[in-house]
């Protein structure tokens, strides 16, 4: 989402973003795969003793989601509608 | 025309990007009743939290490779020339990138599957899983109205 809404506003980002597979949305996919196996892997490392937080990173991958997805509605309408 | 080359063709990607999601869909949708009432065994669970995976994954590739190869060049010009030019402008956009936080977090909900009962009762995590599979269906919902609206623009764009 960051990645996204920065390169909205950086010309040379979003270039980059074009350079590293042909097309920003493949390069964005895949870094959104790298990084779900990159913090798969810590959450699993770090809660493996703490079960009791399980529920806590869940419920925070939850709301980032829900929030992620109001976040991009509206910078994308403010973006259309220039609110900014 | 050979196989590979019907399965490129713009009507079957398309085709395949929405009949994958809706038995994704489909599978997160049971998945979550069954999660809800204690229902199924943890293998009847995990199946069906796979083949949602693979389905949302399935779609993904379609959807990516139409999205990549001819929806910029063909379809986004038409939209924005038309009469819904925020069809692209927002709709397109959120949806492009709301597609990406489905997978992560459909797997995460296979990992839960792999959960007995118990284990699920004891970690206090039957309210959050169910919430994670509603995330899923809801967006992949949400997801397939947006193409719906996408589609319409499109038409609408190219009689105007």
């Amino acid at each position: 989402m960051t990645l996204t809404i920065w390169a909205e506003f950086s010309v040379p980002l979003k270039d980059w973003l074009k350079s590293v597979s042909g097309h920003h949305w493949t390069t964005k996919s895949i870094f959104s795969i790298l990084l779900f196996i990159l913090f798969t892997i810590i959450f699993f490392l770090a809660l493996s003793n703490r079960e009791d937080k399980v529920r806590t990173v869940l419920r925070n991958l939850a709301v980032t989601t829900i929030m992620g997805v109001v976040v991009l509605t509206l910078f994308f309408s403010g973006h259309h509608f220039k609110w900014f | 025309m050979d196989m590979l080359s019907l399965l490129q063709s713009k009507p079957v990607l398309i085709g395949l990007h929405l009949g994958f999601a809706i038995v994704g869909i489909d599978a997160f949708l049971w998945l979550l009743g069954k999660i809800w009432d204690k229902g199924g065994s943890v293998k009847a669970r995990m199946i069906t939290a796979l083949i949602g995976v693979l389905a949302f994954v399935a779609s993904w590739i379609a959807g990516g490779y139409y999205y990549v190869v001819f929806y910029g060049t063909l379809v986004k010009p038409v939209i924005k020339e038309g009469l819904a030019p925020w069809a692209h402008n927002i709709i397109m956009e959120v949806k492009e990138h709301i597609f990406l936080f489905i997978i992560p977090v459909a797997i995460t909900v296979l990992f839960i599957t792999l959960l007995s009962d118990d284990e699920i009762e004891n970690l206090g995590l039957r309210q959050v899983s169910v919430a994670l599979a509603m995330i899923v269906a809801g967006l992949g919902l949400l997801i397939g109205a947006m193409g719906f609206v996408i589609s319409a623009a499109a038409r609408w764009g190219a009689l105007s």
